[in-house]
């Protein structure tokens, strides 16, 4: 019987009170007994908190007694809020028939506003409207009801207004959600297909697959069986997150839960992919899984050698949760030992450095992104790099060079058009189409290079927009442009990991760019340090760092040998991070600078 | 082995806008009380010192009183307490008695009299001679007090006078800086110590700096002050022996190349000049100790310093119990740090290194840690070889074998720290 089930998630833009929505509809059901000290169940990521963002799925089942009297089961499947997780994204709404579409009263609608609302959409799912945030003093909750009611199609008093901070009318999206969410099919009768739409590590019980049975039920004693990743497993348990994980004997269609599949890595159980029974299985999967592929890539080193190890630990788990990140060991002349690791996005990237650096200490140093290129060689042979310095240096092997393109959509106030407009153009990006979804708002829709975007696109684009414009990608097709190595050499010496690929018309410039800023950065050596930009075969800029000539305490005053000791072992600790390259000495901020050359 | 003492007065009538030392304007009635203090902190180590050494007096052969402005005491302080350091130490027939003095704040009756206490070196913060610079660093006198200043010491009966200098400031020029350099040699000092001025935190400099109010001073053009210098003082007959310092070579006992007795070996050689006993005393890595609100000292295996403000410097001196606090701390003790060899041998370095001419010398490396220099350190000693920075200089002494000393080079006396950072953890 599934007439009393509701699986639904919750939609939104970045910041608009996801999160506190999810936790607030936990206490009010008794899921969770008080506002208890941490806030945010669904994140159980230090970082997810910090950031404000969901970076993985989960899923809660909450018991509730409606208005009428009848009691509900209502599995709540949160969805990461980030435009590089959309894949993970759609397998969560997938898994449901009905959202919440969260809106907050004072920013209106968003790029992932409407991009997770159209997967919704396709998905099939009814839509529950709700204006978040109407008790800030800068809520415009009557103009922003307006804008969805016109969106959705709907009337703009059905359009839920509620204060998820202070519990305001959250009473009404719960009642909404059983009145409003159509229950799941009931095909428990036929054979097993169950979606996996999050997967997460857990060292006891090994992977957790978080299900959503569409058909068919599952035994804690059957043996299954995956269709993409063909693993075979005997689960250790399955269960349901009530909200900590509880045994239960039997998951049925409709139901959401999980199983402990006692599989060792995440990459055996594939979010997208379809889990049916060994002994009679399903004659096809559920449709839509897909591989994910990491579109941005770096290097990792560490900042002292000897933490390599440590530093492959780290990737490792890291990788037992996260399927979609990759990495293999690269060797640079400057860095020394590291990985090159594929990532989803940039923001994917970021919070695989922060949680290197947070959760298992360690001094990394990420190379600039780079994406991954298509070298179509004279031979007919293709080759993929994904390092600038893997390019092979004889252009005249070369054919043609071909680079991932990405549509992106910017939601913006119509203000901003003309800031947005330059700032997509000056990165060759091409104009496609605008539209209007509400008054004073334009959506821009554009194409555009993806290593163009993967460099503080995001941060100029906020800045020029005063933070008001949002950004939704997805990627396009490889397309051939005119595009060549940047090269940096430190004394004669090329520096693998200072290498970019950058279009033609843009070397002069950005090499330019480069040594002004290595200039800067580069502290004076105790020898002239020449640093040079060279593109196509011919050097484009160049700049000495002259020799230092002073650097030498004057006075260790009235016998304080104890303070000038300090201050030399301080001296000596920096001169520790710095790179070695040759015989110079860079400090690593140096190979982040391609990141900071867009500022004028 | 003989002891230096320090002895920090930390009064002065205005704070110089540059300095961070301990010191404080305004709390000059504290004066009687603090020399009160300091004499009990004199006789209280003076007397842990016969303890620990079984009834004999320590030797001392040079004294140092620094500030702050030593020369704010009156000369009946003065005589107060050196009395008491007789009373406690042994000081040796030709002691070097050193007090810093700000050319604005004395007399001649005043320098008169601190002479015939047995005073023998006065040492003149003059650091300009340029009135907008004297000003810029809050000096509070002017260029004509040091020619006052340095007349009534020389009339007083001074024949050791050292001159501060800092260069390097914000806005100075080669051009301004060669002017005082030139004011200087014509006073005719015995020694000169020049210094790169350091924008230290917490200080007005350090903040105006900060907020972009002081322009920066160029490390080039400082570099070029200092080469400037260099020669002008080699040129007027200075030596220079420490990063910092330069003296004059005493006269009577000048020796110069001496091909008849010393064959075809040419070398100067300066047994006796003015360099400044006591500070070679901390570079070499002997022991001092130290009185006084802040001092630091350096025996009997601890680096050690006193509670640094005035009032709980008094407090302590005037309200201890006599406990079992061991020689060379005090009551005023706050921080001590007892030396491993490590730390003695890294410091030794460090400190020995900035004498630039006598440097290290191998065989008194092997005397004091009992093994081999160029062992110890070879990596650090071959790098920086390489880099141009350090060299091996043979030093020949009339009627000894030459030995081997390792000395910054030339160029590496400006790139000091680069060679010291080696040799610390």
């Amino acid at each position: 019987m599934t007439s009393h089930i509701r699986n639904f998630c919750i939609i939104a833009h970045v910041d608009h009170g996801k999160s506190t929505l999810a936790d607030r509809l936990l206490h009010l059901t008794g899921t969770v007994p008080d506002r208890d000290t941490t806030e945010q169940i669904l994140d159980s990521m230090d970082l997810e908190r910090e950031k404000g963002v969901t970076i993985k799925a989960s899923a809660v089942r909450m018991n509730y007694t409606a208005k009428g009297g009848e009691a509900y089961e209502l599995n709540l499947i949160d969805t990461p809020g980030h435009v590089d997780f959309g894949y993970e994204v759609s397998r969560a709404l997938k898994a449901c028939e009905g959202a919440v579409l969260v809106v907050d009263a004072t920013q209106g609608i968003e790029a992932q506003t409407l991009a997770n609302l159209y997967q919704a959409l396709d998905a099939d799912l009814a839509i529950i409207p709700v204006i978040n945030k109407i008790d800030l003093p800068s809520a415009r909750p009557d103009e922003v009801a307006e804008d969805i009611a016109s969106l959705l199609g709907v009337k703009a008093d059905e359009v839920i207004r509620i204060s998820a901070k202070d519990g305001l009318n959250v009473d009404q999206v719960l009642e909404s959600i059983v009145r409003r969410v159509p229950p799941p099919k009931d095909d428990s009768a036929s054979r097993l297909r169950a979606l996996i739409f999050d997967s997460h590590y857990d060292s006891y019980k090994g992977v957790i697959a978080y299900i959503r049975v569409f058909e068919g039920s599952i035994k804690p004693t059957d043996t299954l069986h995956t269709f993409a990743t063909r693993a075979d497993m005997k689960p250790v348990e399955i269960g349901i997150f009530a909200p900590d994980m509880k045994p239960v004997q039997n998951l049925t269609a409709g139901e959401v839960g999980y199983i402990a599949t006692g599989l060792k890595t995440v990459h055996d159980c594939r979010v997208g992919d379809t889990i049916t029974l060994a002994s009679a299985p399903a004659p096809d999967p559920l449709p839509g899984y897909r591989h994910p592929k990491p579109m941005v890539f770096a290097g990792i080193y560490p900042v002292e050698a000897d933490d390599y190890p440590e530093l492959r630990e780290s990737l490792d788990k890291l990788q037992l949760n996260d399927a979609s990140l990759t990495f293999d060991p690269e060797t640079s002349q400057a860095l020394g030992f590291g990985f090159r690791a594929g990532f989803l996005g940039l923001f994917h990237m970021e919070i695989v450095q922060e949680r290197i650096e947070r959760e298992y200490l360690l001094d990394v140093l990420f190379t600039a992104p780079s994406v991954e290129y298509e070298v179509l060689m004279i031979n007919d042979e293709i080759i993929t790099v994904d390092s600038p310095a893997e390019l092979p240096d004889d252009e005249s092997k070369i054919a043609e060079i071909r680079e991932p393109w990405m549509t992106i959509e910017i939601i913006t106030p119509t203000e901003y058009y003309g800031p947005i407009m330059d700032l997509v153009t000056k990165r060759r990006g091409i104009y496609k189409s605008q539209e209007y979804p509400a008054p004073h708002r334009v959506q821009l829709d554009f194409e555009i290079p993806l290593s163009e975007i993967i460099v503080d696109f995001f941060d100029e684009l906020k800045s020029r927009t005063k933070g008001y414009a949002s950004l939704d990608y997805q990627f396009l097709e490889y397309r051939p442009d005119e595009l060549q190595k940047l090269e940096i050499l430190v004394n004669g010496e090329p520096v693998d990991a200072l290498a970019a690929i950058v279009h033609k018309k843009d070397a002069y410039h950005k090499g330019q760019r480069m040594i002004t800023k290595l200039k800067e950065i580069i502290p004076r050596q105790l020898f002239d340090v020449a640093i040079q930009a060279s593109a196509g075969g011919r050097v484009i800029s160049r700049a000495n760092v002259k020799a230092t000539r002073k650097d030498v305490l004057a006075k260790c005053y009235g016998g304080d040998i104890t303070r000038k000791k300090k201050l030399l072992e301080k001296q000596k600790r920096g001169k520790k991070r710095l790179k070695m390259v040759g015989n110079v000495e860079i400090p690593q901020e140096a190979f982040m600078a391609v990141l900071k050359l867009e500022e004028e | 082995m003989s002891y230096s003492l320090y002895f920090h007065i930390p009064f002065c009538t205005h704070r110089c806008a540059y300095c961070d030392f301990n010191t404080y304007a305004g709390q000059e009635d504290s004066i009687p009380a603090y020399v009160d203090a300091l004499c009990k902190e004199i006789e209280f180590v003076g007397q842990s010192s016969h303890a620990e050494r079984s009834g004999s007096t320590v030797e001392a052969h040079t004294l140092f009183f620094g500030g702050g402005t030593p020369s704010l005491l009156s000369p009946k302080r003065f005589e107060k307490i050196l009395r008491t350091i007789r009373d406690h130490f042994d000081l040796i027939e030709d002691v070097e008695i050193t007090v810093e003095a700000n050319p604005g704040t004395v007399s001649f009756d005043d320098l008169k009299t601190l002479h015939s206490l047995g005073i023998n070196r006065i040492s003149f913060g003059v650091q300009s001679a340029n009135p907008e610079e004297l000003r810029m660093l809050e000096r509070i006198h002017d260029f004509f007090d040091v020619i006052d200043a340095v007349e009534w010491a020389r009339k007083a009966g001074f024949d050791n006078l050292n001159l501060d200098l800092i260069y390097g400031l914000p806005e100075q020029t080669l051009t301004s800086w060669r002017a005082t350099v030139q004011r200087i040699l014509d006073l005719h000092p015995e020694h000169i110590s020049a210094y790169a001025l350091t924008l230290e935190h917490g200080t007005p400099f350090g903040r105006w700096s900060a907020r972009g109010l002081l322009p920066i001073p160029d490390p080039d053009l400082a570099a070029d002050m200092y080469e400037w210098a260099s020669e002008a003082f080699d040129a007027a007959g200075y030596g220079q022996y420490e990063i910092s310092n330069w003296a004059r070579v005493k006269d009577e006992s000048r020796k110069l190349k001496d091909k008849s007795a010393a064959g075809s070996s040419s070398f100067i050689f300066y047994p006796s000049s003015f360099e400044c006993r006591h500070n070679l005393q901390y570079w070499r890595g002997l022991p001092y100790l130290g009185f006084g609100a802040g001092a630091h000292g350096y025996a009997n295996n601890y680096r050690y310093s006193n509670t640094l403000r005035i009032k709980t410097y008094i407090e302590r001196m005037n309200e201890y119990r006599k406990s079992n606090i061991e020689f060379p701390l005090s009551p005023a003790t706050v921080n001590q740090h007892h030396q491993s060899v490590g730390d003695d041998m890294s410091e030794y370095m460090m400190t020995g290194l900035r004498l630039t001419r006598e440097g290290i010398a191998a065989p008194a490396f092997r005397r004091r840690f009992g093994r081999e220099l160029s062992e110890v350190y070879s990596r650090e000693i071959n790098d920086l070889i390489q880099l141009g920075l350090l060299e091996w200089h043979e030093e020949a002494c009339e009627g000894y074998e030459s030995s081997q000393a390792l000395r910054l080079t030339r160029r590496g006396r400006l790139l000091g720290n680069q060679v010291f950072i080696r040799f610390v953890e």
